[in-house]
């Protein structure tokens, strides 16, 4: 956020603790990320649309996700992209 | 409890969220709780993690859906050691080599 | 990249993403850097792969 980022370059310390925090979550999340790879995953989107995929990958900033074998309300779509935008949440079981 | 603003907090503020459980409100009318595992830094998208007797469910909700995250409790240490073991992350700051 | 054209010539992007990644990960950020790229290179391999098109073609949420 742009109030810690001028806060943490007039402070070592606290810049090096920022970047060790993102690191952290970063690294957590792109393991979450990587978990899914084949998974069945059940996409929540807006407008109360609710579709289930096999997972393929996202990209790095999370803008699409690549998915296959996608029911769609009016049939399976067999390669797919989804917008993050268009997603409130994402679920599958491990 | 986190009124707005959620993408803006920043790296130190998301940390202090994980391992505990929460409660998320994304979207219209989405509610969903779940123990914390992770803020993804980029897209402020959470990972919550659900505990059933057939395993664990994982719920990634988008940052920019994310409109309020209350906190509810602090995990247990069974409960931090099941969240490491229920999903494949790697080892966290001041657990050893 | 959005900043290309407002960069100095000299100055070239790959060196620029890293001071980048070193300014947000500290001395994490090769390993970051790594994963980051194993990921994406996943994602252009699928979609060079599969040609995977937009669903829904329309965004739900513009």
């Amino acid at each position: 956020s742009i109030s810690s980022s001028v806060a943490s370059e007039a402070d070592p310390e606290l810049l090096q603790r920022e970047q060790h925090a993102r690191s952290v979550l970063r690294e957590n999340f792109l393991q979450c990320l990587v978990s899914m790879t084949n998974r069945k995953v059940q996409f929540h989107m807006h407008e109360k649309v609710k579709v289930e995929a096999t997972f393929g990958a996202s990209d790095i900033d999370v803008l699409n996700f690549q998915v296959s074998d996608l029911h769609t309300p009016i049939g399976v779509q067999k390669e797919a992209l989804i917008r993050s935008q268009d997603v409130i949440s994402v679920t599958f079981d491990v | 409890m986190m009124q707005c603003g959620w993408p803006l907090l920043g790296p130190l503020q998301w940390i202090r969220y994980t391992d505990k459980q929460v409660k998320v409100k994304a979207g219209k009318q989405e509610e969903h709780r779940g123990w914390m595992v992770t803020v993804d830094p980029v897209s402020a998208s959470v990972v919550l993690v659900d505990f059933s007797e057939a395993g664990a469910s994982v719920r990634v909700v988008m940052g920019h859906a994310v409109e309020e995250v209350e906190v509810l409790q602090d995990a247990d240490a069974e409960t931090v050691q099941r969240l490491r073991s229920a999903f494949v992350l790697p080892k966290r700051p001041g657990l050893g080599p | 990249s959005w900043r290309s054209s407002i960069a100095p010539p000299s100055e070239r992007p790959g060196e620029r993403r890293a001071a980048e990644m070193k300014k947000l990960y500290g001395e994490d950020a090769a390993k970051i850097s790594a994963m980051e790229a194993a990921m994406q290179l996943t994602f252009d391999r699928n979609c060079d792969l599969k040609q995977p098109k937009y669903w829904p073609v329309i965004p739900l949420k513009l």
